[in-house]
């Protein structure tokens, strides 16, 4: 059974068309399920869970990179948790802007989402954590001043520029090489067009006085910050155009 | 790592790369190939290659199995295989190799010194070891 977590912006005239699509294709292709709006929810975990006590094996993220980031920690906790053995598989339907793990799942559009459900393929996929936020993609911050700490060393940067810390590959860019199922954090450093550090990392941690960190370009975080990664923790459901092999 | 014109490469698919703006203080330990082309304090240790770029300041002792110098180097070096050393490199500390290159212009303040045929078959037998496990 399939349950559909819909975001509160959805709620927007604008969306009630795409809506509409979603659901009449959902229900053509014997998909339908039931819908949570994420507005009328206070305890996420709690409704997320109960639902799997109902029955519930597929989890659908209607929205965009910020509802995935609402729900994967309760899926992942219910995953590890004894009183739910069978595995819960996370879908997204993309709405709207700021869909870059959808993409990253090779899901385009609604419209594919709605097929790529149907067909159900499931990978296992690498999940980052960084100061108790899950995220799928990247955290990223401003080079200037930010010092990392991996292992027995630390590397301090001292030109402005981007760090990146990837999971998935969120577009293609044939310069950075990233395995989501690796169980390594994938670290680049770009400071000047030909000026750029690449290194692999299970854990470190950043520090940066001056500036948060983004993850997954929706939601910022103070430092210092620890980020880690654990191996094949999420079960998504990709379509054949995903980033990743 | 060597082209066929014997120049001195930097490796296309190295595991970690340095780049100038980046300054890495502690101990670096890899298993593949590594390049610097910035600054590092402390010790660099590879089972594999390493590349120090002709900007790149290194104070550590470096081992690796392959190594490329083109920058300054303070402190030892043991190459198990083959050290290749470029005309801009600097080099103040001792030097092991199995097998050396120094191209004119380099300035080396060190003494040199042979691995032992021993070393040398030990690396062999290490390099056959990863082959067949590979």
């Amino acid at each position: 059974m399939h349950v559909y977590i819909y975001d509160d912006y959805l709620n927007k005239s604008k969306y009630n068309k795409t809506i509409n699509r979603i659901e009449i294709r959902l229900t053509d292709l014997g998909l339908n399920g039931k819908i949570l709006r994420l507005g009328g929810i206070k305890n996420i975990k709690g409704a997320i869970q109960n639902e799997i006590r109902l029955g519930a094996k597929t989890i659908v993220a209607v929205g965009n990179n910020q509802t995935v980031g609402k729900i994967i920690g309760s899926i992942i906790d219910s995953n590890s948790s004894p009183e739910f053995p069978k595995k819960i598989v996370l879908g997204i339907i993309p709405v709207g802007n700021d869909n870059s793990i959808a993409h990253s799942f090779g899901i385009k559009n609604e419209e594919a989402a709605c097929n790529i459900l149907l067909a159900r393929r499931v990978e296992k996929i690498d999940l980052g954590l960084i100061g108790g936020h899950y995220f799928l993609n990247q955290a990223t911050i401003q080079s200037m001043g930010t010092i990392l700490k991996i292992d027995d060393y630390t590397i301090e940067i001292t030109k402005k520029g981007e760090v990146k810390i990837i999971n998935l590959l969120s577009d293609k860019d044939q310069t950075i090489k990233s395995n989501p199922h690796d169980g390594l954090l994938d670290i680049y450093i770009r400071t000047q067009k030909k000026d750029w550090t690449y290194l692999t990392a299970k854990k470190l941690k950043i520090t940066n006085p001056e500036n948060k960190i983004l993850i997954d370009g929706v939601l910022e975080i103070e430092t210092p910050a620890e980020v880690t990664i654990t191996r094949d923790l999420v079960h998504a459901i990709v379509g054949k155009e995903r980033m990743f092999e | 790592m060597f082209s066929k014109e014997n120049k001195l490469e930097k490796f296309k698919d190295a595991e970690t790369v340095i780049g100038a703006s980046i300054k890495v203080k502690g101990n670096f330990q890899g298993q593949g190939d590594i390049v610097i082309e910035g600054s590092l304090e402390g010790s660099l240790k590879t089972d594999a290659n390493i590349y120090i770029g002709d900007q790149a300041k290194v104070v550590a002792n470096i081992e690796s199995k392959d190594a490329v110098i083109n920058g300054e180097v303070r402190g030892n070096i043991k190459s198990r295989h083959y050290l290749a050393i470029g005309e801009t490199a600097k080099i103040f500390g001792d030097i092991q190799y199995g097998e050396i290159s120094v191209a004119k212009g380099a300035s080396i303040n060190g003494q040199l010194l042979l691995l032992s045929e021993d070393s040398k078959k030990n690396e062999k037998a290490k390099s056959e070891e990863k082959t067949q496990s590979a």
